[in-house]
């Protein structure tokens, strides 16, 4: 019976050896199909008699050679796919603005404690201009504070617009629908463009809302009507008795719309058209 | 095993994800390493220096780092992009680790790879841990074993951990003999340790 292994091929009348350069036996790893029906393991010294290497020690020290090569070709593949990058973009949008929110808050607190007599009630303060009066009036730590506070909303801007953008060309139909932003959102939580195109439409309807899913899953609660899609507008905007129906139909077309992005890669106009359509019918209320 | 006093180490090149040395060896840390744990609370299947491993869901290389301070050598198997770029950093100092970019799911993809194994360690977060040991099971040797790390909560988070373990036991027991099942509290929920020998 005829074994392919990676280093040579090997069956009754004996082995033939691949040779020993690792650039050329990875290129031929890549071709080996093995049945698993027929296989045994290797037997390290099969190798040896063929050639390969001289001892356990060499044997081993090719093999590695030749799996870390595959590896790396297999890792730079797999980063090639434009969503990979657009993925940490997202997140570190996310953790931009839970850092922003955090040390808005602290700085607050912290500037209200110097002066006795201040409050936010009553004056429609919302924290940005509340920065804006910090930064006037405090000096030191809380002033540099504030001051960073209003660069980092600077990045979060630009890196926003980036991300818009770049959801643009990797999700050109899911970004047609709901926006480069949201689309960015859904990917993030699928965890990439190949895992978000093989979720049903159903999953995508409550990504995001994990905890009431699993809350509903478990017992009693009602289920989540949607996650991260209520933050398109069309979803939030809907009026209550029909908000589930249109995340509904909504989600049903994303998850064609990132089968199309991860298969095609292209905007499909038609497909767009027809889409909006149907949602904007599911908005209206019966 | 290698222990000093309680704390159990392992021999080797020390720095690798900035774990504590003592008296020249690597400290073990059960908190990290669920095999550590394992050990830690007196499990009894002890690596030895001839021993071939297969590691199933090797991730970043931290454990199987470890387990080749111990074993002649550890085919390390792992899916991701991002962890196998770790994985390769340690497989290059560590000329015992053979670093496997592949699908556990889909032994086929690895075994022109493979030779026999007297162990088979798996640590994956799948839905069907059981299927994917025993696709496994034809690189092990009669009479060799398997540490599965059952996580049960990846099995079924509404099932009870303890109806996952004893269904994930009896499916193993159509090939293997279950030696051992062994709790991983205090160090990891939910986490259970099944040791099998290969009936072959």
């Amino acid at each position: 019976m005829l074994q392919r292994y990676w280093f040579g091929d090997v069956d009754e009348q004996g082995c033939r050896g691949a040779g020993t350069d690792p650039a050329a036996l990875a290129e031929r790893a890549t071709t080996l199909r093995t049945g698993m029906e027929a296989y045994t393991p290797i037997d390290w010294e099969t190798a040896r008699n063929c050639g390969v290497a001289r001892d356990r020690e060499g044997y081993i020290n090719l093999l590695r050679a030749v799996c870390t090569r595959l590896a790396r070709e297999k890792i730079a593949v797999a980063y090639q796919a434009g969503d990979v990058e657009l993925l940490q973009m997202v997140r570190t949008l996310d953790e931009l603005d839970n850092v922003i929110n955090l040390l808005s808050e602290r700085a607050a607190e912290w500037h209200q404690v110097t002066n006795p007599s201040f409050s936010r009630k009553y004056r429609r303060l919302p924290a940005r201009k509340m920065l804006d009066i910090i930064r006037r009036e405090a000096r030191g730590g809380l002033s540099d504070v504030a001051d960073e506070i209003n660069r980092l909303t600077g990045v979060r801007g630009r890196l926003m617009r980036e991300v818009s953008a770049r959801a643009d060309e990797v999700m050109p139909n899911v970004s047609a629908l709901i926006g480069g932003l949201v689309a960015a959102r859904l990917l993030s939580r699928a965890g990439g463009l190949s895992a978000l195109a093989r979720m049903p439409g159903s999953t995508i309807q409550v990504l995001g809302s994990e905890r009431a899913l699993f809350s509903h899953l478990r017992g009693g609660t009602p289920p989540p009507k949607h996650g991260i899609i209520f933050q398109h507008r069309r979803v939030h905007n809907a009026p209550r008795e029909v908000r589930g129906r249109v995340a509904r139909v909504l989600s049903a077309k994303i998850a064609i719309a990132a089968r199309l992005d991860y298969f095609r890669g292209v905007l499909v106009p038609e497909f767009i058209d027809d889409a909006q359509r149907r949602i904007d019918e599911a908005g209206v209320a019966a | 095993m290698i222990w000093i006093g309680d704390v159990l180490v392992s021999p080797g090149e020390g720095g690798v994800y900035g774990e504590r040395m003592l008296e020249g060896y690597r400290v073990w840390d059960p908190r990290r390493s669920k095999l550590a744990a394992y050990y830690l609370l007196g499990g009894g299947l002890d690596l030895a220096p001839d021993m071939r491993v297969l590691y199933l869901g090797a991730a970043n290389g931290t454990t199987a780092s470890h387990v080749a301070d111990y074993v002649d050598v550890v085919y390390s198997v792992e899916f991701a992009p991002r962890p196998v770029q770790d994985l390769l950093e340690i497989a290059r100092r560590r000329k015992n680790i053979v670093p496997i970019m592949a699908d556990a799911n889909r032994p086929d993809e690895y075994a022109p790879f493979m030779e026999w194994v007297d162990l088979i360690y798996q640590d994956v977060a799948q839905p069907n841990q059981v299927e994917i040991a025993e696709k496994n099971l034809i690189f092990l040797k009669p009479g060799g074993h398997l540490i599965l790390m059952l996580k049960t909560r990846s099995v079924d988070v509404r099932r009870d951990p303890a109806d996952v373990a004893a269904g994930a036991r009896s499916e193993l027991e159509r090939h293997l003999d279950v030696v051992e099942v062994r709790w991983l509290e205090p160090y990891h929920q939910d986490h259970a340790a099944i040791v099998c020998t290969h009936r072959g």
